[in-house]
């Protein structure tokens, strides 16, 4: 095998089909790179969730003075005996781990915090905030079972689930990455599609060479090898792109959402997903090439 | 060398048989012509040779390989062994004459050393010295097919086939071309020639085999084109 013979022969072809050549390579650079974000979302999903089940709690919220939730309607605020009964029964359950509780002054604080409204921090009062317990489980799975066993106590006002509020956020992202890898098998459709076109192209303008080639008796692999190679280069030039690309996604967008998401991706995930995307790149171009070349290429 | 037992040979869609019950035997070393009229069946007896098509029945038996029994994979290595030349030369136009003969022996992974030893040798032979840098254009069609005539033997085969060689040459070029193949039939390879050039048939006095729609009518040793011309 002569391998300045298959290079100078790719080299020939590639630049006679240069406008499909820069097709193909953005083509596969924009697949890889929706694919990759599809990954590297899934990876981001899954290191939050395993981040945010040991943290989730239930919030317990308890009835006011003048609470507008239907459980308190008729009644006043919660007394005192009341919030020692259910807290024995709250901690009696065998799911919870430990259960805190909230009076009107830590909420009012953390509401402070939270809220950037203005107009709805200055007409608020301490007294308006709810007292709350808040329970940790043993086993986050058990949130909804818990939450439905207390949602009958008296002077219970309102139980939060925040394993709903996450799992909504979760929903989110899970759509954004299904998106993401719906466009990307689209693109690999069409890039094989171009890829075709392209060996297509580069068999007929080739076909005295590869007639000679056969008539004097080259082997199958030295006439095909130059188009599959086209193929390869293609790909591997794309999947470059695409791994840039997937750098400065992690760059601008996992890093942006950082302070608002504990636990961003690392590098190391990135430096994987890019090689796997690269890899199914390459894969896919020559896979490509050859199944066009047994149509178009008569050996 | 070449042995056709039988062999019968329909296309597709056609009903007549291109070659029909031939038989053939070509030994080592000899010079044949295939004679007849277009459509007779010559081009398709080379073809069958190569293994570019393959009979409906009958055995080919080519320098000692039994063709049904050769595998696809193993076809190159046969081609290596028989050279062709067409009657439009089919020489690469971005090359030139050197380069033309060195790509049969690149692509069959020949190295280069050996490539830089045989391809002047060859030029030599068909009578192109001192001309290994003109690209085809600039040659004229006896020359060109004297390039192609070094392309098909620069790799020693044990058989040249040659399909109308003189076809678009003129007459007296074309002894030129025949002087050629004569040289290289007498290094001892098998030439297998198909033509109509009357002319060249009656003077080179060789073994003429004709067909006609398929079947061979003649096979004379020293033979001439035919008693109607």
């Amino acid at each position: 095998m002569r391998a300045n013979f298959i290079f100078s022969e790719v080299w020939i072809g590639l630049r006679r089909n240069l406008t499909m050549t820069i097709a193909v390579i953005v083509t596969v650079a924009v697949g890889m790179a929706l694919l990759g974000v599809g990954l590297m979302i899934n990876s981001q999903v899954s290191r939050l969730t395993s981040y945010w089940t040991d943290k989730v709690e239930l919030s317990v919220y308890l009835c006011t003075d003048k609470s507008p939730f239907p459980a308190c309607k008729n009644r006043g605020a919660v007394t005192e005996a009341e919030k020692t009964s259910l807290k024995q029964t709250i901690q009696a359950m065998p799911d919870v781990e430990r259960v805190e509780f909230e009076d009107q002054a830590q909420a009012y604080k953390n509401f402070q915090e939270s809220d950037s409204n203005k107009l709805l921090l200055s007409v608020t009062r301490v007294e308006d905030m709810p007292e709350s317990f808040r329970v940790k489980l043993k086993d986050p799975d058990k949130a909804a079972a818990v939450a439905d066993s207390l949602s009958g106590q008296p002077a219970v006002s309102r139980i939060i689930n925040q394993r709903v509020l996450l799992d909504s956020v979760f929903g989110f992202m899970g759509k954004l990455r299904n998106m993401a890898l719906g466009v990307a098998i689209l693109m690999v459709f069409a890039a094989t599609l171009l890829i075709g076109n392209t060996v297509r192209l580069s068999a007929y303008n080739r076909r005295r060479e590869t007639g000679i080639m056969r008539l004097v008796g080259a082997s199958n692999i030295y006439i095909q090898l130059p188009f599959v190679m086209e193929g390869l280069i293609a790909g591997l030039i794309g999947g470059v792109f695409a791994g840039v690309l997937l750098i400065i996604t992690k760059i601008l967008v996992f890093e942006g959402i950082q302070m608002y998401m504990q636990n961003p991706i690392g590098w190391d995930t990135v430096a994987g997903v890019i090689t796997l995307t690269m890899v199914i790149g390459v894969l896919i171009c020559v896979l490509a090439s050859f199944i066009t070349l047994r149509r178009y290429l008569r050996v | 060398m070449i042995h056709f037992d039988n062999v019968t040979k329909v296309y597709a869609n056609q009903n007549r048989p291109a070659l029909d019950h031939v038989s053939v035997d070509v030994d080592k070393g000899e010079f044949v012509f295939l004679v007849g009229p277009s459509g007779s069946g010559k081009s398709t007896f080379l073809r069958l040779v190569l293994k570019e098509e393959r009979p409906n029945s009958g055995s080919i038996h080519v320098a000692g390989k039994d063709l049904a029994r050769l595998s696809n994979f193993k076809v190159p290595h046969l081609r290596r062994r028989i050279g062709c030349v067409f009657q439009d030369f089919r020489l690469l136009p971005n090359k030139n004459v050197y380069e033309n003969v060195a790509f049969a022996l690149e692509v069959i992974g020949k190295p280069r050393r050996f490539i830089r030893k045989v391809v002047p040798e060859v030029i030599e032979l068909v009578g192109l010295e001192g001309k290994a840098h003109r690209m085809p254009e600039e040659l004229s069609g006896g020359e060109q097919q004297r390039v192609a005539m070094a392309r098909a033997f620069v790799n020693r085969p044990m058989i040249l086939l040659a399909d109308e060689p003189t076809g678009n040459i003129d007459p007296a070029t074309s002894i030129g071309i025949m002087k050629v193949l004569d040289r290289i039939n007498r290094t001892g390879t098998t030439v297998l020639m198909a033509t109509h050039d009357a002319a060249i048939v009656d003077s080179m006095r060789k073994r003429v085999v004709e067909l006609e729609d398929g079947k061979i009518v003649r096979d004379q040793s020293r033979g001439v084109y035919g008693q109607a011309y």
